[in-house]
């Protein structure tokens, strides 16, 4: 640890691959796709994201032009030394986001495996402070359970990926991903892609679909806990990735209030909601609206336990959060929790020394 | 301290920024398109990124009306490299979101080629 008193566990951090990096790691025809035919996967958003260097940080971006989150020796002098992570998880940079296409899901399988063994190489097993995600193409659901049965014993994964995108993925049709990442004591990261958070559409300004990303994360959740996928798999837990945390109370609330009314419906469920919540699902922190300590405090009395929050740093996105800047002063015992012992509690192949 | 030399003027062409350092603070110095100076803490006041790695641009103003983009102010306005917070350097280092905020600033003068900053 170098500039920090306390251990820092981020649970979001994008690495990113160019394509040309992981061709190696891809069969053919796949690698001719891309080669010859210059495949990039679909983006369905309208804008860019109105920051200075678009989707990255400004000062991110690689000296040599290359994009930012592509060089894992870049990456550890701006954030993992310069900070002094103990660990960090990388979750991507959802290009390529093999769950999120819609067909082809034969390169979308391919996909998810090459990117897993680039992964594993360049990263995984050059720096001991990085801990992975496996990547599935969870639409072809059997292949996607082959990929975690392939991958997903690496020591240094430590969940299954999916986005947030247009799939529900409580649905029972995709339980078996979900069974297969238990056996392997792998937890579910879930980060939005570009999900549609207006009726189905985009909404006219960036501004509007980055406001209402929670929006998507509350729909993954209702969807995961009232489909019964934590009472059905016990031992599974679900992250969800960069959709911030103060509307964690809120959906809460009002999960337990539909349940007291309308548990004629789903009498799978032998937990009221916001225990499920609390026992199994956890949430990362940025983006951090700024908060008074007030504020904050009151907030996690609201959520009725301090153990759902871990720290995240969304590295090297415009939106980072600073470890050091972005969330209010807090106890030391809860600052210990929310930067580093609620991420090891969770993940159980994160060392929790 | 009371004043020192930060840069030339020739270091800087109008619409550049540089970051240099005034005593032990780091400062960061912007050249505007008329061709004067100023300098301000190079520091974001929101999360502390170094405001010389985001860009000297123009800015969507509020003349703008609803679905209607007006965009000036070139090379008047410093974004941060995170966020995009935009400051306007010709408006004391006010933060166009929210001018109350602003970003702490230096007194500039030029002798002969030098840029001197001092409180």
């Amino acid at each position: 640890m170098a500039k920090n008193k306390i251990a820092i566990v981020d649970t979001d951090i994008h690495e990113r691959v160019q394509y040309k990096d992981i061709l190696k790691y891809l069969d053919e025809p796949f690698k001719h796709y891309i080669t010859n035919c210059h495949w990039i996967q679909e983006k369905h958003m309208p804008y860019t994201q109105p920051a200075v260097a678009g989707v990255d940080r400004a000062d991110a971006v690689l000296p040599d032009g290359r994009p930012a989150g592509s060089d894992l020796t870049f990456m550890q002098k701006q954030l993992l030394d310069d900070i002094g992570h103990e660990y960090g998880i990388l979750t991507s940079a959802l290009d390529p986001s093999p769950s999120s296409m819609h067909g082809w899901y034969e390169m979308a399988t391919a996909l998810a495996s090459a990117y897993n063994d680039w992964q594993i190489e360049e990263w995984l097993e050059k720096d001991d402070r990085l801990y992975g995600s496996v990547h599935i193409a969870a639409q072809d659901r059997d292949a996607a359970v082959k990929e975690i049965e392939r991958v997903g014993s690496h020591p240094k994964m430590v969940q299954v990926l999916l986005p947030i995108d247009d799939i529900m993925w409580g649905d029972p049709f995709y339980h078996p991903i979900f069974e297969a990442a238990e056996k392997h004591n792998l937890m579910i990261g879930m980060h939005h892609n570009e999900p549609p958070v207006y009726y189905g559409k985009w909404p006219r300004y960036f501004i509007e679909w980055h406001t209402l990303i929670p929006t998507a994360h509350m729909k993954q959740i209702t969807n995961m806990i009232f489909n019964g996928v934590f009472d059905k798999f016990p031992n599974l837990g679900l992250m969800m990735i960069e959709g911030g945390f103060t509307w964690v109370p809120h959906i809460m609330w009002k999960m337990d209030q539909q349940y007291r009314d309308l548990r004629h419906e789903v009498p799978w469920l032998k937990r009221k909601p916001s225990d499920i919540f609390k026992e199994q699902i956890r949430v990362t922190t940025q983006p951090a609206e700024e908060l008074t300590k007030q504020e904050f405090t009151s907030l996690i009395e609201q959520m009725g336990t301090d153990e759902i929050l871990c720290f995240s740093t969304d590295y090297p996105h415009w939106d980072y959060d600073s470890p050091t800047r972005a969330l209010p002063n807090m106890d030391p015992d809860l600052k210990k929790k929310i930067f580093a012992e609620n991420a090891k509690a969770f993940y159980p192949k994160l060392p929790n020394s | 301290m009371k004043e020192q030399v930060v840069c030339k003027t020739t270091d800087l062409e109008p619409g550049q920024m540089k970051a240099s350092l005034f005593g032990k603070q780091n400062v960061l110095i912007c050249r505007t398109l008329d061709g004067e100076f100023y300098a301000f803490l190079n520091q974001c006041t929101h999360q502390g990124a170094p405001l010389d790695k985001g860009m000297i641009c123009g800015a969507t103003t509020d003349k703008s009306k609803p679905g209607e983009y007006d965009y000036c102010r070139k090379g008047e306005i410093v974004r941060c490299p995170w966020h995009g917070r935009e400051f306007d350097i010709k408006d004391e280092g006010r933060m166009l979101a929210n001018p109350n905020k602003k970003l702490p600033s230096y007194k500039v003068r030029i002798e002969n080629d030098d840029v001197i900053i001092y409180k």
